[in-house]
């Protein structure tokens, strides 16, 4: 079948990028427009808007599934595509617009469902003989079996969420005195952001690096891996930059990773876009971690170096069709670094920044792709995440990918809001990360500032809130008191006043 | 005060920088001055202009002698000291010594929606420490030092009154 | 005249007797305490050049004490005179730590009168700094008579002359009672400090250990006494503040307030007014950014900034004009009133009122704090100070709701039948006699506890009772709002309106005066 529009349950920068393929394949894009941000960038490329400002329900429009069906019927589209967080690994909301006959672009509700809960995912990868590690299967259902399954994998273990991720219920443990309450604990946690307490615990790998590989998957069974990326540069969970390919990765490794990838994909019968997450130690063993059943934010590297548009593949897919590459079409030319640019302040311990953006100008160039939901004028609000734009730089290798992002990096100019800039151009020139050898626990444990410490800036910066000091307070030529004005009452006023009593 | 003072200081927390009063618009660096400008436009909003290089520049806060600056993304603040303020500064922090602790109070009465932190937790100033629910408004509470937290004395679902000490912090120097 | 004669070389040995009683080493024991000498600070305050001093050589009643002693010396513990503060005339008095202490003798309280009494003549500020160590016990009764004096002069001159009070050292005892009934108290972090009775007696009488800073410190009474309305970290920079806000003011209760060249670029229309008040009524906002984006860039002048924080006053200027600004702060316990800053407001406003200074509020309120706390503590009276204030104040008054206002909270803050000359309302006010929740719970309680889906239909009540009451279009209709204005053409409709008032004259019956609740 043919996609005709499109209904895009998303925002910001993963909406115009949607509204971008789209457009090139003929395809009309709707959007939602919602009372939080009335003149978000993503409004005015879209095809058709519908607006939402009057939703009083205490449920975001992008997590309220009957909503988002309903706006999807009455704006007559063919299909949903729900971007990347909000619903887009939601299988009742993919169950839904299967019922409603709406086509979701992303993946069947079923493999959604499996990969999207921890526990089942280990166990399907356990059958199928993908490297993991060491873990707990099924429900874990007190403490005492907590510590007993603890014990038998041996310290340190980390406790996970089986129905979501980003930290949330997660701990580590090394010592067994701390096992039940940390239990407890992430059993908590994990009720309280996911619904669902429920916890596997795996032998925790120190200081790994993060490999994840992209998967293709059609709906008449073939599935390809477009190669892999590395986001060892986290912080409490959060990737911040991505590469792609990864250096630790010889053509080996990554033929058998990808051939687990595929596998595990495989065993779901998986189509459309994926990534498969793998742990990569210091002895080069690797342990697949989850399934991502969407459209990830750091897509685009992968994309700079398979020529691939990725958007354009889910659709196609969606539409039915077959993909139109092998595993041996797919060359990885070239390498890729992806900044994610947010409204937070790296002095303040990244936390959120929102303002308003006054001006935002972002390098271009044969090697630059930035994708952005904002402009200037946009306000990076508290409700939704604070990116600001991705920067994606292109290099035939990863040295002059390295050396044209720091160009870059220097290149970009925004004023309103505090940013995560300094801390890429502290990154850019730090000697681990050149070498390629930070592993995920980096940014935590071993850097101890987040910024260049310039003293020259420093030295110019202390001129200009010395000259404020004196324009406001020293300079008398600035405080002209017109003295005349104050004398100069109206007759009626005066004489008011002054026979006031 | 213009006639009498010669000289400013621009203090951050480790460095200071002097400047002669009048302040003028060329910086000495080694042998050689340079200019520096502060210039705005359209495109660019307010920026400095230095050795041919637009660096953008924001004030964040500025309060009597206190200014936040944001210059080049990187925020750096300043007290603006006179040399006699400067030896009051001094004579003060040998009368009244160093702080070392900080207590989190309640600023109002309120209930605890979602503590955010544990005991030994590393945590930077501005970093939310808790949830604070009161009047209907849920108010992060954020943490004004760098340091570790030392205690938590309170968890969700627990009622706190104006000045209840909610979190103790050890600032890290 | 000849130079070299004995009439002129007499003159001139005097002056120089003046000059050496400050010897360098009193001068360098003051500044090791971080402090600046009298003559120091009175030479930071004034224009150069401008000061003439008054009673340089008066000297104490050295025979007539009965019980220890007093060292002769010039002046007597206090400088005092006129001078010119960005060209307007001034009088002042600088207590003189380094002669006994700058503590109040008979001589001393007289110098200090004869000022007052020349301020109040003149029709000209005066102000005062204060740096003493109270009263001096060797000249008894006399130096009590003369703090009575002092406090006289400063009561009959309130209202009429702007008092300022710069505490820069001890100020104890009956001392405290002068910057209590001036003005304004600025005062300077860690070297200055205010309290009735000292430590040294709240250790006797209580047995409690508590230090000078702990009792009567400028924190202290910036935070939670309310005493202090500035505190800045050191001497120069509480001077350059006083500087500052002296700019604001008239110099007598005849005199409009100065204007001065506007030099920001506020713009009469701002769009950035659109983004600050949040649709969501249960998010808080920060009310300083409206008022920075109204008034001229950097004009706002914040007045007991650290107190009362539920409750923000301070001075600004629009196109160069000082108004007074009250603004409930939603950041700060929701923005309710309670007894401190209904205190703090009602001051504020009389100030104003007194000194020919307009008033703008900004109003953003859900109501007084409830509590047994502040119900015990009397906020019927405080509010009522609130109250009576803005209904007193016969200076222009305008009031901008930007979103809550309710019940008891609406009328004080300068409602239109409190005597509000112009009223505007943002679209995001709600004004009603009550909360939508609250209201909804009351009026429709049997139908809430009857429904299969009471949140739903809480949340269609509470949106209907938006859309039939508690919105500004109703207050409009009516005629308590005037107009419902765009957020964005805010500081154009207020220049406008304020000119309209300039004029402004209202009769008041006559009478001694009124009966404010206290």
């Amino acid at each position: 079948m043919k996609i005709k529009n499109i209904l895009i349950a998303n925002r910001g920068e993963i909406a115009i990028r949607i509204i971008k393929t789209a457009r090139q394949m003929g395809i009309k894009t709707s959007v939602i427009k919602t009372a939080a941000e009335p003149s978000a960038m993503y409004l005015a490329l879209a095809d058709n808007v519908y607006d939402d400002t009057e939703n009083v329900s205490e449920i975001p429009v992008f997590l309220d599934i009957e909503r988002i069906i309903k706006i999807a019927i009455d704006s007559g589209v063919d299909a949903i595509h729900p971007g990347y967080g909000f619903l887009a690994e939601n299988p009742y909301f993919a169950q839904k617009c299967a019922d409603k006959k709406i086509v979701f672009i992303g993946p069947s509700p079923d493999s959604i469902y499996k990969m999207g809960n921890k526990t089942i995912a280990r166990k399907i990868a356990l059958a199928h003989g993908i490297p993991m590690t060491m873990g707990s299967e099924g429900k874990i259902p007190t403490e005492n079996e907590a510590v007993r399954i603890a014990r038998n994998i041996g310290y340190p273990v980390i406790i996970k969420a089986a129905s979501g991720g980003g930290g949330r219920g997660m701990r580590i443990v090394t010592r067994e005195e701390d096992m039940s309450k940390m239990f407890r604990l992430a059993s908590n946690e994990a009720e309280k952001a996911f619904s669902d307490p429920s916890v596997f615990i795996e032998k925790y790998i120190e200081n790994p690096k993060h490999i994840e590989f992209q998967i293709l998957g059609d709906t008449k069974g073939n599935i390809i891996h477009l190669g892999e990326r590395e986001c060892s540069v986290q912080r409490k969970h959060q990737k911040l930059l991505e590469e792609a390919p990864s250096i630790a990765l010889n053509d080996d490794i990554r033929k058998e990773m990808g051939q687990m990838a595929v596998k595990i994909a495989s065993a779901v019968g998986y189509f459309s876009a994926g990534t498969v997450e793998f742990l990569f130690d210091s002895e080069g063993a690797y342990y697949f971690m989850e399934m991502n059943t969407r459209i990830q934010v750091e897509h685009p590297v992968t994309e700079l170096i398979t020529g691939i548009d990725l958007i354009e593949e889910q659709i196609r897919i969606a539409e039915g069709k077959e993909l139109r590459y092998r595993q041996k079409d797919i060359k990885i030319n070239g390498w890729a670094i992806e900044c994610r640019i947010n409204a937070e302040d790296v002095q303040s311990g990244f936390s959120p920044a929102p303002g308003k953006i006054e001006q935002i100008l972002m390098p271009s160039g044969e090697n630059i792709r930035v994708d952005s939901g904002v402009q200037a004028g946009s306000v990076i609000a508290a409700n939704f995440d604070s990116m600001i734009a991705k920067l994606i730089i292109y290099g035939r290798d990863r040295k002059d990918a390295l050396a044209n992002c720091k160009q870059a990096l220097d290149k970009v100019w925004i004023k309103g809001t505090k940013t995560t800039l300094p801390f890429f151009r502290m990154l850019i020139r730090n000697p681990r990360f050149i070498d390629g050898s930070i592993t995920t626990s980096f940014i935590e444990n071993e850097l101890t500032g987040y910024h260049v410490n310039s003293e020259y800036e420093e030295m110019l910066a202390a001129w200009l809130a010395t000259w404020l000091f004196v324009d406001e307070n020293l300079d008398e030529s600035n405080l002209k008191i017109n003295f005349e004005e104050t004398k100069n009452l109206s007759p009626w006023l005066l004489n008011k006043r002054i026979t006031r009593h | 005060m213009a006639k009498q003072q010669k000289k400013l200081y621009a203090l951050t927390g480790k460095k200071k920088y002097g400047f002669s009063l009048p302040l003028t618009d060329t910086i000495k660096i080694g042998k050689r001055k340079y200019k520096i400008m502060i210039k705005e436009d359209e495109k660019h909003g307010t920026y400095i202009l230095w050795k041919n290089r637009r660096y953008p520049v924001e004030i964040i806060q500025s309060r009597q002698n206190k200014f936040e600056i944001l210059f080049n993304y990187v925020s750096y603040s300043f007290t603006i000291e006179t040399p006699f303020s400067l030896k009051r500064k001094q004579y003060l922090s040998k009368e009244m010594g160093q702080v070392e602790e900080e207590k989190i109070l309640a600023p109002m009465p309120g209930k605890i929606i979602e503590v955010l932190v544990r005991e030994g937790t590393e945590i930077s100033r501005g970093e939310p420490l808790l949830i604070l629910e009161a009047m209907k408004m849920q108010n992060e509470i954020n943490c004004p030092v760098n340091g570790t937290v030392t205690s938590v004395n309170v968890k969700p679902e627990v009622s706190v009154v104006k000045d209840d000490v909610m979190l103790e912090i050890k600032i890290s120097q | 005249m000849d130079t070299d004669g004995k009439y002129y070389k007499a003159f001139k040995k005097r002056l120089k007797m003046l000059e050496q009683q400050q010897s360098k080493e009193k001068i360098n024991k003051q500044h090791a305490k971080g402090k600046l000498t009298a003559r120091e600070r009175l030479d930071l305050l004034l224009d150069e050049g401008s000061f003439e001093e008054v009673d340089a050589f008066v000297v104490p009643d050295t025979q007539g004490i009965e019980f220890g002693k007093v060292e002769k010396n010039f002046g007597d513990g206090v400088i005092a005179g006129h001078g010119k503060i960005n060209s307007r005339l001034v009088f002042t008095y600088a207590q003189d730590f380094t002669i006994m202490g700058g503590s109040l003798g008979f001589v001393h309280a007289n110098k200090i009168a004869k000022i007052q009494e020349m301020a109040l003549k003149m029709g000209a500020p005066i102000i005062a700094l204060i740096d003493s160590g109270g009263a001096r016990i060797q000249e008894g009764i006399a130096s009590l008579s003369g703090y009575a004096t002092i406090f006289n002069n400063i009561i009959r001159a309130s209202g009429i002359i702007p008092q300022i009070a710069v505490i820069m050292g001890p100020a104890a005892g009956g001392a405290v009672y002068s910057p209590a009934l001036m003005d304004f108290v600025f005062m300077t972090s860690y070297t200055s400090y205010m309290f009735v009775t000292g430590p040294n007696v709240v250790k006797e009488v209580l047995n409690e250990d508590v230090s000078f800073e702990e009792l009567g410190g400028a924190e202290v009474h910036a935070k939670k006494s309310g005493v202090a309305h500035f505190i800045y970290d050191d001497e120069e920079n509480t001077i350059l503040g006083l500087k500052k806000f002296l700019s604001y003011i008239p110099s007598n209760n005849v005199e409009n307030p100065p204007k001065v060249e506007e030099t920001g670029k506020t713009p009469d229309i701002n769009k950035k007014l659109l983004d600050i008040v949040p649709d969501d009524p249960n998010k808080a906002y920060d009310v300083k950014e409206v008022i920075d984006n109204i008034v001229d860039k950097g004009s706002f002048f914040e007045i007991s900034e650290l107190y009362a924080q539920s409750l923000i006053t301070g001075l600004a200027r629009l196109e160069g004009r000082t108004i007074g600004i009250l603004a409930n702060q939603p950041k700060v316990l929701a923005g309710v009133l309670d007894i401190n800053s209904s205190v703090k407001g009602a001051r504020f406003i009389r100030f104003c009122d007194a000194f020919n200074i307009p008033l703008l509020t900004f109003e953003d309120v859900p109501g007084f704090l409830p509590g047994i706390d502040q119900e015990h503590s009397g906020i019927i009276r405080h509010g009522a100070k609130l109250l009576y204030a803005y209904s007193e104040a016969s200076v222009p008054k305008i009031t901008i709701i930007l979103r809550k206002s309710y019940g008891g909270a609406y009328i004080v803050m300068n409602s239109k039948n409190l005597g509000g000359d112009f009223n505007f309302a943002w679209p995001t006010a709600e004004i009603a006699v009550m909360g939508p929740e609250g209201a909804v719970a009351i009026l429709y309680r049997k139908e809430l506890s009857e429904s299969d889906d009471p949140k739903k239909l809480k949340a269609e009540l509470v949106k209907k009772y938006r859309e039939r009451i508690a919105n500004p279009f109703v207050a409009n209709e009516k005629g308590f709002i005037d107009e419902v204005i765009d957020p964005s053409v805010t500081r154009k409709k207020l220049i406008t309106a304020f000119e309209a008032l300039t004029n402004k004259w209202v009769e008041v019956p006559s009478r001694k005066h009124g009966n404010i609740p206290l």
